[in-house]
């Protein structure tokens, strides 16, 4: 079937098999790869994306299903510049290996801007058997604290 | 401090690992595996896979993919699949499917019917315990049973009979995989003979000679890339069935072939970590001096014994000083998943058992478990004359009791529903090196580059290479790139063993100075800008009487692109002088709740003597990972054989291991005396005694809270209850 997905705000036109998933259209279909495949089971959040601005797990979504906006890792640097989230693991050596980063980061972005008040529990979905887990929290208080000093500047 | 060199490739999705590379005209290779424990397949029905849409190929035991079974002198022999039809363990690779796409090839493997003649399976590793094999000598050539006894001492039984206080406890640890975040995976592309693999695994030289091998072309013709790789613990230093599959699938079709095993086939078609069953015993005198120390250690191995968990030999054989000691180490070959070594084989395991005994026997005499470990800490392995070459065990513990607060353990805590308790244990794990050659390239830009085929699969070895090579030149970090995770590189080894930092620093030590000469040699030779000369060099600089150069602009000047040499190092007289360790002192504090018996980490301290820290954040990092790793085997992972072999809880829904919300503040921190009896950058790597010990202080810290001793880990409820 032929589908539209709009990904890091560039249109993106496919022909699918209705089976596939929104990770492996990215991954597959469109070369972006920064979301990762850890289990494919909807158990890990290694594949983390936002679509509409919420964060989901790709592996659990049929591409066909897919109306709005989809943003990756990729997609949240501006103006070449890496967002508050992406600096502050750097800062933070919130990763080892990387390979559950992209979701952690993806996370923790709808973290920050939900402005979650149990940030442990709302990044318990995203798995990291290198446990970074002290140094990611390190990160999303770090990206908070940006944000806040950001908004009060406005 | 600079940040991790790669931390912008990797919160950015830039860091490409191996499945992300999807060459044109890539097919999909998906792994079909066992439903029976043991037993030999008689047929495979595969004319509906043909038939379905998009399949170009079906390989089976039948119809198999020719692979020649690999050996080498540091992982001996690898197991290739598909070559005859014996089943030995549940979820074992018995057929692939290639189509043109992933669902293609994941929907047509679901349509193979397999028939087996099944035969009775041995999945029991306590069943087996009456009949159990000696296992075979440990890795430094130790036989399985070893005594170590004091002059006029008859047996290991005597000693410990007129010993003043006695412990005798078996303990158990589960099996565990090692759940690197990235499934073991493979994309394979042949061009004009020649072999491309995009596979991440600890030693890119060692998986293109596995491949070599296996496909039976010349090492030469195969290249495995792997510059990240998403996590291995030791579970991907083998090459894995995706890539033999997908190399000599790809060979056969003319098509590169992408192939990953799925997370539940992780948990059967890789390997694990052995269940162990340890009994201890221990004699002490009054005063807690050991008098006779006996560990005798079961481990589960593979049908056709393979790896077993060194637990006694990885511990008790070395730790604390006693003029009697006897240990063994005995197998239980069991139809079960393939076994190797993960985090600290032997020492992780190990420590549970010796260190929970220790604490055994603290409360026996009454002591303080710090006390106990400090006073029979030792200055070289029982029965050897090589005197460990830089031990500050001791320094570890008492700072660490002063920064954990183990003074206040006295006091009786309940805090509202949650009963506290701390404990302690010890961390030992061996500082080795293995051989290794970096290249190391001065360029006309000013940059330098240090390459080496070796794998930073997260352990921050990129970033030490940079370090490294910019302490050796004397110029700035950013001016040195790491380039590695390539078979065509120096041979870097396996990023294994802890081993990875030494034994680059120490190839780096050796080809710094001979790149400086090769560039000295331009400088001063004909046509040099300084030719004819007396020159030195400091700070990336080539200085001549009144006169110096950037090492850029004598290149420049010579018109030459490069000057490069190639370090090489390997363990070698240092052996026969001293015995080598890390070392570390672990704390924790846990919480049970009064009514549900659920157990909490609440907070832990490790204090290691791990020689020079080369990355500050890396080496945390890399320390509070492995701590966590020992909080999992305590209280959250182990796999979960069901009698039939099949694995109960081979997913990430079940296998568990903590979450960020299991997991409060981690302290670590290092006493630093650089090591350079080892190696002249004097580190000694960190990657695994982070683990070491931590179970058992939680069990010990759980005894302390509940005055219940349990001796499996990992602890659930039931073990709890009263
Ligand atoms: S890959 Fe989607 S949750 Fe694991
Ligand atoms: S950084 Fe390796 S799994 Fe999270």
């Amino acid at each position: 079937m032929d589908i539209t997905l709009e990904v890091n705000g560039e249109t993106r036109h496919l022909s699918i098999d209705p089976r596939v998933t929104l990770l492996d259209a990215l991954r597959e279909r469109l070369g972006i790869t920064g979301p990762k495949k850890g289990c494919d089971r909807g158990q890990c959040g290694a594949c983390t994306v936002h679509v509409d601005g919420r964060p989901v797990l790709a592996c659990l979504t049929l591409a066909a299903t897919v109306r709005e906006p989809v943003r990756t890792v990729e997609g949240l640097a501006a103006d070449g510049r890496p967002h508050p989230v992406q600096q502050a693991f750097a800062e933070q050596d919130a990763l080892q290996c990387g390979f559950c980063t992209s979701g952690q980061v993806m996370s923790a972005v709808a973290a920050v801007e939900q402005e979650v008040a149990d940030v442990r529990e709302f990044m318990s979905g995203n798995l990291c058997r290198c446990a970074a887990y002290p140094n990611i929290v390190a990160a999303v208080e770090q990206a908070r604290s940006t944000k806040e000093s950001a908004d009060a500047r406005v | 401090m600079t940040m991790r060199t790669d931390a912008p490739l990797k919160t950015s999705g830039a860091a490409r690992y191996g499945l992300d590379v999807t060459p044109p005209g890539t097919v999909y290779g998906y792994v079909v595996t066992s439903t029976i424990a043991h037993g030999e397949i008689t047929a495979m029905d595969v004319a509906a896979v043909r038939a379905a849409p998009g399949v170009l190929a079906v390989y089976t035991p039948f119809d198999p993919l020719p692979l020649r079974t690999p050996m080498s002198p540091l992982l001996g022999e690898t197991w290739v699949p598909l070559q005859d039809t014996e089943v030995t363990y549940y979820g074992q690779p018995v057929g692939f499917v290639v189509a043109e796409t992933f669902e293609q090839a994941r929907d047509a493997a679901l349509l193979v019917e397999v028939t087996y003649d099944r035969r009775p399976a041995r999945t029991s590793l306590h069943a087996g315990l009456a009949d159990a094999l000696d296992a075979p000598p440990s890795l430094h050539g130790e036989p399985p049973t070893l005594q170590v006894l004091a002059d006029g001492v008859e047996s290991i039984e005597d000693a410990l009979a007129a010993s003043a206080v006695r412990v005798d406890a078996t303990y158990e640890t589960a099996t565990q995989n090692h759940a690197a975040m990235e499934p073991h995976s493979a994309v394979a592309v042949w061009e004009d003979g020649r072999l491309t693999l995009y596979s991440g695994t600890q030693g890119s030289d060692l998986q293109a000679a596995q491949l070599a091998q296996a496909l039976d072309v010349e090492p030469a013709r195969v290249r495995a890339l792997n510059p990240f790789v998403g996590g291995a613990f030791g579970g991907k230093g083998h090459a894995g069935v995706s890539a033999f599959l997908g190399a000599a699938a790809a060979r056969d079709l003319g098509r590169p072939v992408k192939a990953a095993l799925t997370r539940e086939q992780v948990f059967t078609a890789t390997a694990t970590r052995p269940a162990t069953v340890q009994r201890l015993r221990i004699g002490a005198d009054a005063d807690g001096r050991l008098t006779a120390l006996a560990h005798d250690s079961w481990s589960s191995t593979t049908a056709t014994p393979s790896f077993v968990e060194p637990t006694s030999h990885g511990t008790s054989r070395e730790w604390y000083t006693t003029p009697n000691l006897a240990i063994t180490q005995k197998m239980v070959p069991l139809h079960v998943p393939p076994t190797t070594f993960m985090r600290a084989p032997g020492e992780a395991p190990g420590s549970f058992a010796l260190e929970s005994a220790m604490d055994e026997l603290a409360v026996a005499l009454g002591m303080d478990p710090v006390e106990l470990r400090l006073r029979n800490s030792s200055i070289a392995p029982p029965g050897r004359d090589l005197q460990w070459s830089s031990k500050h065990l001791d320094e570890c513990f008492t700072l660490g009791a002063q920064r954990f607060g183990w003074a206040q353990r006295h006091r009786r805590r309940v805090d509202r529903d949650w009963l506290v308790g701390y404990g302690t244990a010890t961390a030992m794990f061996p500082a080795l090196r293995f051989p290794c050659a970096v290249r190391i390239t001065l360029r006309p830009d000013d940059t330098a580059e240090v390459a080496t085929s070796g794998a930073d699969p997260g352990t921050g070895l990129r970033t030490v290479l940079s370090l490294f090579g910019a302490e050796a030149l004397a110029i700035p970090p950013e001016r040195v790139e790491a380039a590695l995770g390539d078979s065509t590189l120096p041979p870097g080894g396996m990023s294994g063993g802890s081993t990875a930092t030494a034994s680059v620093g120490s190839a780096i030590a050796v080809g710094a100075p001979a790149v400086i000469d090769a560039l000295v040699a331009v400088a001063t030779g004909p046509g040099g800008l300084f030719e004819g000369r007396e020159v030195a060099y400091a700070d990336g600089r080539v200085f001549a009487e009144g006169d110096s150069a950037t090492f850029g602009e004598v290149l420049r000047a010579a018109g030459r692109d490069e000057v490069t040499a190639i370090g090489t190092s390997a363990p070698g007289e240092e052996m026969t002088k001293h015995s080598f360790s890390s070392f570390g002192a672990q704390f924790c504090e846990v919480r049970v709740h009064r009514w549900t018996r659920e157990v909490r980490m609440s907070r832990m301290l490790g204090v290691f003597d791990a020689g020079r820290i080369v990355h500050e954040q890396a080496a945390r990092s890399q320390i509070m990972g492995g701590m966590i790793w020992g909080v999992s085997a305590a209280l959250h992972e182990g796999l979960e054989i069901e009698e039939s072999g099949r694995p109960a809880n081979g997913d990430f829904a079940s296998y568990l291991i903590p979450v960020n919300a299991d997991i409060p503040t981690v302290d670590v921190e290092f006493v630093r005396y650089p090591d350079t009896l080892h190696n002249p950058v004097g580190a000694r790597g960190l990657g695994e005694i982070s683990v070491v010990g931590v179970a058992a202080a939680i069990a010990n810290a759980v005894y302390d809270a509940t005055g219940i001793r349990v001796r499996r880990i990992p602890i659930v409820l039931e073990d709890l209850l009263e």
